[in-house]
C-alpha cells in the first residue's frame, strides 16, 4: 500500500462489464479520501520509511462491539494506531433529551450491555439529586445488591473474553456458566437477562422474590470456589502470563493525566473508588477493600488481577447487603410526571469498567435539557494508541481486551 | 455540601468568578470566562490545598442562548464535585482553549463536544469528529437541530398528552419561535 491514495475507479475489475462497481459505496481504504484536517491526523497518515497501514476491523469479532482501527505498523510492529469510533453511535444524548425522566432507563440501558445497571444507576442517582428525593434503605440495598452480581458477571465476561482474544477458548465457555447463573438470577427479579431496566427514580422497580433468593443463596454456597476455579485456569497458565506480563504498562501518572478512571487506574496503584472517594448509595456502611495492583508497573497482568480481586471483594459486599438488608418500600412516592425544578445535578457510580458519571440540567419540564452521560470505556480506548506503541500487532488485541472496552458505550 | 471549599475558591479566584460560588447536594459549581480556563485549571490541579488531580467529565452544553463547557473535577481533599463551567461562548463561533496540556485525557471528550457542539478547542491537536462521519455538517445536540420524529414538536404533536410543545426556558427567540410553531 502507498502513501497516496488511490481513486475507487481505478480498480482493475472496473471495465469489466460483468462486475458492477457501486462507487457510492466505496472500498474500505485505510487511508481517508481527504486531505488531513488536524496535525495529528497528517502526523498519522503520513508514512515513514517502511510503514505501511493496515485496517482492523470494523467487524473485527474480538473488538467487543464494531471498532475500527488503522494501524501504522513497521513490519511486525506497530507505530501508531488510531481508533475510528462511531459505528455503534445512536446519539444516546439526544434522545435523552427527547424523552421523559422515566424513558431514560430504556435508553441508556444498551450503553454498557453487559453492566446495564450501572448505566441506569449514575442517570437516575442524578435524577433523584435534582428532584431531591430520598431513596429508602431497602432500594438501596437490593441496589447495591443487584448492581454487585452485575459487577461480578461483568468480570466474569471479562476473563472470558481476555483469554478468547488470546486464543483460549475454555475460559469463555466456563465463564458463561457464572455469567449466565447471574444473569438468570437478575432475570428472576427484572424480567430481563440483559438490559435489566431496573432501576427507577426513587427506589427500585420491583422487590426480590423467592426465586431470586433461592438461587441467589445456590450459587453463593460455592462462587467464591467456582471462582477460585474459573481463576486457575488463567493465573497458573504459563503461556498466559508470560503473554501478559510487561505488555501495556500504564504508570500512576500517566493514568491521572489521561483521566482514566476504574480497575484501569486502580491497575496502577491509585487506589481511586468512586465507592470509596466519593460515596453513594450505602457503601459506607458496607465493608470491602478497594485492591490496587501495580508492582509490574500497570501492565495487562495487573489489569487482570486486578479484577480478579475485586469479584472477591463484591462477593463480600453481596454477602453483607444479604445479612443487613432492611425491610421497607423499595420506592419512593413520587408523582408519574416528574418536573424537577430547574437546577444541574452530577453523579457518578463505580462500574465495573470504571466511573459512570451522568451530569443532568433539568429546566423544569418533563425532559432534561441537557443529559451527557460519561462513559469509562470511551476514556478507556483512548489509551490504546498510548500503550500499543512499539507492540507487537498481535497484542493489540491483548491490550485492548485488557482495558475492557465495550463498543456500546464507547459510541454512545 | 463543603462550606470550606466556597471560602478557599473565593479567595483563590476572587475577581475571575463570573458567578456566585453555588453549591447543592454534593456538588460545588463555579462559573469562569472560557479564556481563563487553563490557568484555573492549572490552579485548581497544582495547588496543594485543591489537588484536584482527576479529570471526571467534559461536557458541552447549548443553553439555547450560549455555549458551555462543564469540567467536573475530583479531589482527595474535598468531599464534594466541583463543577467548573466555562460560560458565555456565543453560539455562532463558541472557542475555548484545549485542556489537553492539562489532562492529555480530555482529548477525546473535546472531540466529542467539538462534534455535538462545533465547540472550537484552542490547542486540541486532534480536533476533528469523532462518532459522526467525516463529511458531516452538522451539530447534533445543539437545541436548533430538532429529531425528524420528535413527537412533541410534530404538527401531530397531540400525540404526547403530557406536553404540547418542549420549550426551552433559556431558548433563543430562534428555537423558541420554531419550536411553538411546529
Amino acid at each position: 500500500m502507498t502513501a497516496q491514495h488511490t481513486p475507487t475507479h481505478q480498480h482493475p475489475s472496473a471495465d469489466d462489464p460483468r462486475i458492477l462497481l457501486d462507487d457510492s459505496i466505496g472500498q474500505f481504504e485505510a487511508i481517508p479520501p481527504y486531505p488531513p484536517r488536524t496535525e495529528r491526523e497528517a502526523e498519522f497518515y503520513t508514512l515513514g520509511d517502511g510503514e505501511m497501514f493496515i485496517n482492523m476491523g470494523p467487524q473485527h469479532p474480538s473488538t467487543h462491539g464494531v471498532l475500527r482501527v488503522v494501524l501504522k505498523i513497521n513490519g511486525e510492529q506497530v507505530v501508531d494506531l488510531d481508533p475510528v469510533l462511531g459505528y455503534l453511535h445512536r446519539g444516546v444524548e439526544k434522545l435523552c433529551e427527547n424523552a421523559d425522566y422515566h424513558h431514560i432507563n430504556s435508553q441508556v440501558d444498551p450503553l454498557e450491555y453487559i453492566s446495564s445497571l450501572f448505566c441506569e444507576w449514575s442517570p437516575v442517582m442524578a435524577f433523584e439529586h435534582l428532584l431531591d428525593v430520598e431513596v429508602p434503605r431497602r432500594a438501596e440495598y437490593i441496589r447495591v445488591l443487584t448492581g454487585e452480581l452485575n459487577r461480578v458477571l461483568s468480570h466474569a465476561l471479562f476473563m472470558g473474553w481476555m483469554a478468547l482474544d488470546l486464543g483460549g477458548l475454555t475460559p469463555i465457555l466456563w465463564s458463561f456458566i457464572e455469567r449466565d447463573e447471574i444473569a438468570e438470577m437478575l432475570a428472576s427479579i427484572t424480567g430481563q437477562r440483559l438490559l435489566f431496566n431496573y432501576f427507577r427514580i426513587g427506589g427500585v422497580n420491583g422487590d426480590i422474590n423467592h426465586e431470586f433468593m433461592s438461587r441467589l443463596g445456590d450459587w453463593m454456597t460455592r462462587a467464591s470456589a467456582q471462582h477460585e476455579a474459573n481463576t486457575q485456569l488463567l493465573n497458573e497458565n504459563e503461556i498466559f502470563v508470560r503473554r501478559m506480563r510487561d505488555l501495556g504498562r500504564l504508570d500512576r501518572e500517566t493514568a491521572l493525566r489521561m483521566a482514566v478512571t476504574g480497575p484501569n487506574l486502580r491497575a496502577t496503584g491509585t487506589p481511586y473508588d468512586v465507592r470509596r472517594a466519593h460515596p453513594y448509595s450505602v457503601y459506607p456502611e458496607l465493608e470491602f477493600d478497594v485492591p490496587t495492583r501495580g508492582h509490574n508497573g500497570g501492565d495487562c497482568l495487573d489489569r487482570y488481577l486486578l479484577r480478579v480481586d475485586e469479584v472477591k471483594q463484591s462477593l463480600r459486599i453481596i454477602d453483607q447487603c444479604l445479612h443487613n438488608m432492611p425491610d421497607g418500600p423499595v420506592m419512593a412516592k413520587l408523582p408519574r410526571l416528574l418536573r424537577p425544578r430547574p437546577g444541574r445535578a452530577f453523579a457518578a457510580v463505580e462500574g465495573p469498567r470504571g466511573m459512570y458519571a451522568t451530569y443532568a440540567i433539568s429546566d423544569g419540564t418533563d425532559q432534561p435539557f441537557r443529559m451527557r452521560i460519561h462513559d469509562p470505556s470511551f476514556i478507556a480506548l483512548q489509551l490504546v494508541p498510548l500503550l500499543m506503541k512499539d507492540n507487537l500487532v498481535a497484542d493489540t488485541m491483548a491490550v485492548m481486551a485488557s482495558l475492557d472496552p465495550i463498543m456500546g458505550g464507547v459510541d454512545k | 455540601m463543603d462550606r470550606q471549599l466556597r471560602k478557599r475558591l473565593e479567595a483563590r479566584f476572587g475577581e475571575r468568578l463570573t458567578g456566585p460560588v453555588r453549591q447543592r447536594h454534593d456538588q460545588t459549581e463555579i462559573r469562569i470566562a472560557p479564556s481563563d480556563v487553563p490557568e484555573v485549571m492549572r490552579e485548581l490541579h497544582d495547588d496543594p490545598t485543591l489537588d484536584f488531580q482527576l479529570l471526571a467529565d467534559l461536557a458541552g452544553v447549548d443553553t439555547g442562548t450560549h455555549m458551555q463547557v462543564v469540567y467536573h473535577l475530583w479531589s482527595a481533599t474535598t468531599p464534594d464535585w466541583l463543577r467548573v463551567i466555562a460560560d458565555g461562548m456565543p453560539r455562532d463561533d463558541p472557542r475555548v482553549p484545549s485542556l489537553t496540556g492539562l489532562w492529555p485525557g480530555a482529548e477525546w471528550m473535546e472531540r466529542e463536544a467539538y462534534d455535538m457542539f462545533g465547540i472550537i478547542f484552542e490547542g486540541n491537536r486532534d480536533l476533528r469528529r469523532i462518532y459522526m462521519p467525516p463529511d458531516y455538517t452538522s451539530f447534533p445536540l445543539r437545541k436548533d437541530f430538532y429529531l425528524a420524529d420528535d413527537a412533541a414538536r410534530s404538527p401531530g404533536g397531540g400525540v404526547r398528552h403530557m406536553e404540547q410543545t418542549h420549550v426551552p426556558t433559556q431558548a433563543t427567540d430562534r428555537v423558541v419561535r420554531r419550536t411553538v410553531k411546529a
